[in-house]
């Protein structure tokens, strides 16, 4: 009896396995949506909420690129030639979401985090995401250079918060990924609480 | 632009006798000016067609790897052409009927236009066309119209390049452009580069071919 149940789970397997293996769906199936976000600053605190430039990609599938000559919100973040870009096209299996965000000379907190390049390159296909071509260059934070980090790395900022270098987020389908990001705290009686934030350089790129 | 004609259709008969014996398809043989024969985007055809998404070379040399962050030797683009042959052909044998978009950045400081970088904007897609004679896996396309230098408002005729060599785009897919009123291109002329030349291989980004449209 158990040997009859293992023969016909391998039946099973054989005939179903096989039409799993193919990245792309056949044509009739559930259309994928293509969606892709990018933004070259943004603040977000108690006083200021502003994100600029800001592209998206418009949901029947197109590409929108806008840019600034000059980013500057007074006393928290300064920058310069600062493009945002998000291309998405749905299409079943060949559906593609691609966004990123370039800037010139960051300057953070008066000076406490500088870069003069910041790259962010999110990319999404039937395939999988990545966050291949991001990048920053002459970056440092405190004053301590800190050369291309890797995803995900935490720098404490005594007094301010922390900030997350290369900040890479798996999204449903996608992915997030923000090369600068200040998470400000407030420190009280009552101890540590969150006080806004700081975002430079994020694109963001999904399929589902 | 007679005389651009000329040399790029020069450039290009190696490369069109070659594959004439094995590919009946209509060609007609637009080859990048660069100099020395183009081995592929030689023998094209008019067929529907969509190419998407966008990314990042890093030029020169427009291998797979980048360079140093701190150069600022790369460009960063968006692109897309939907191909809708109309069955004309433009005055260099070009398929007419296409629409789409050209967004391109060039970060490299030597190439700063007025104080920013040098930034290319598309105000027309007039034609495209299917390459038959490339390494493109998924597909490669040749297509062009007119764009705007944003820097000084100056408007010039543009070609892309443009490879859809599998997944990840990011060291497969290739891109390259060439504007023909102004000395201006990032193009890999390089035979032995994927995945086709005179398209630079990407460092981030995806391209994708969509056989349908």
């Amino acid at each position: 009896m158990k040997i009859q149940n293992l023969g016909r789970g391998l039946r099973f397997a054989a005939m179903v396995l096989p039409l799993t293996w193919f990245a792309r769906p056949a044509f009739g199936q559930a259309q994928r949506t293509a969606t892709a976000q990018a933004f070259g600053v943004s603040v977000s605190t108690a006083l200021v909420n502003q994100k600029t430039p800001s592209a998206t990609a418009p949901a029947e599938g197109g590409m929108v690129q806008t840019d600034a000559a000059d980013v500057s919100i007074t006393g928290l973040v300064s920058a310069r030639d600062a493009y945002a870009l998000a291309s998405g096209w749905s299409d079943d299996g060949y559906s593609d979401a691609v966004s990123s965000a370039s800037l010139g000379q960051v300057n953070i907190l008066n000076g406490l985090i500088t870069a003069n390049g910041v790259l962010a390159l999110a990319t999404t296909t039937a395939a999988g995401s990545d966050a291949d071509g991001s990048t920053l260059a002459d970056l440092y934070v405190n004053g301590v250079a800190i050369s291309a980090p890797a995803a995900n790395t935490r720098v404490n900022l005594p007094g301010v918060g922390y900030v997350v270098l290369n900040e890479q987020i798996a999204t449903g389908g996608g992915i997030t990924i923000n090369m600068i990001h200040v998470y400000l705290q407030q420190t009280g009686l009552l101890g540590t609480k969150p006080a806004g934030e700081i975002v430079v350089g994020s694109a963001t790129s999904s399929v589902n | 632009m007679n005389t651009l004609r000329s040399l790029a259709a020069l450039a290009a008969i190696p490369a069109v006798v070659l594959l004439a014996s094995s590919c009946a398809q209509r060609d007609n043989a637009v080859a990048p000016n660069l100099g020395t024969p183009s081995f592929h985007f030689n023998v094209f055809t008019c067929t529907g067609f969509k190419m998407t998404g966008g990314g990042r070379i890093d030029f020169p040399p427009g291998t797979a790897d980048k360079n140093p962050p701190a150069s600022h030797e790369y460009e960063t683009f968006g692109a897309h052409v939907i191909a809708e042959p109309n069955g004309q052909t433009d005055e260099l044998g070009h398929c007419e009927g296409a629409k789409g978009s050209l967004e391109w950045v060039d970060h490299r400081p030597e190439y700063e236009l007025n104080g920013r970088p040098l930034n290319l904007h598309s105000i027309d897609v007039t034609w495209a066309e299917l390459a038959t004679d490339t390494d493109c896996e998924e597909g490669g396309v040749h297509w062009g119209g007119t764009l705007v230098i944003k820097n000084t408002g100056q408007q010039s005729r543009f070609e892309v390049f443009d490879c859809d060599n599998g997944e990840p785009g990011a060291g497969h897919d290739g891109f390259g452009i060439r504007l023909l009123d102004y000395p201006y291109e990032v193009l890999c002329p390089d035979p032995a580069l994927p995945p086709a030349e005179p398209s630079c291989t990407l460092t981030g980004g995806n391209r994708q071919f969509h056989p349908t449209h």
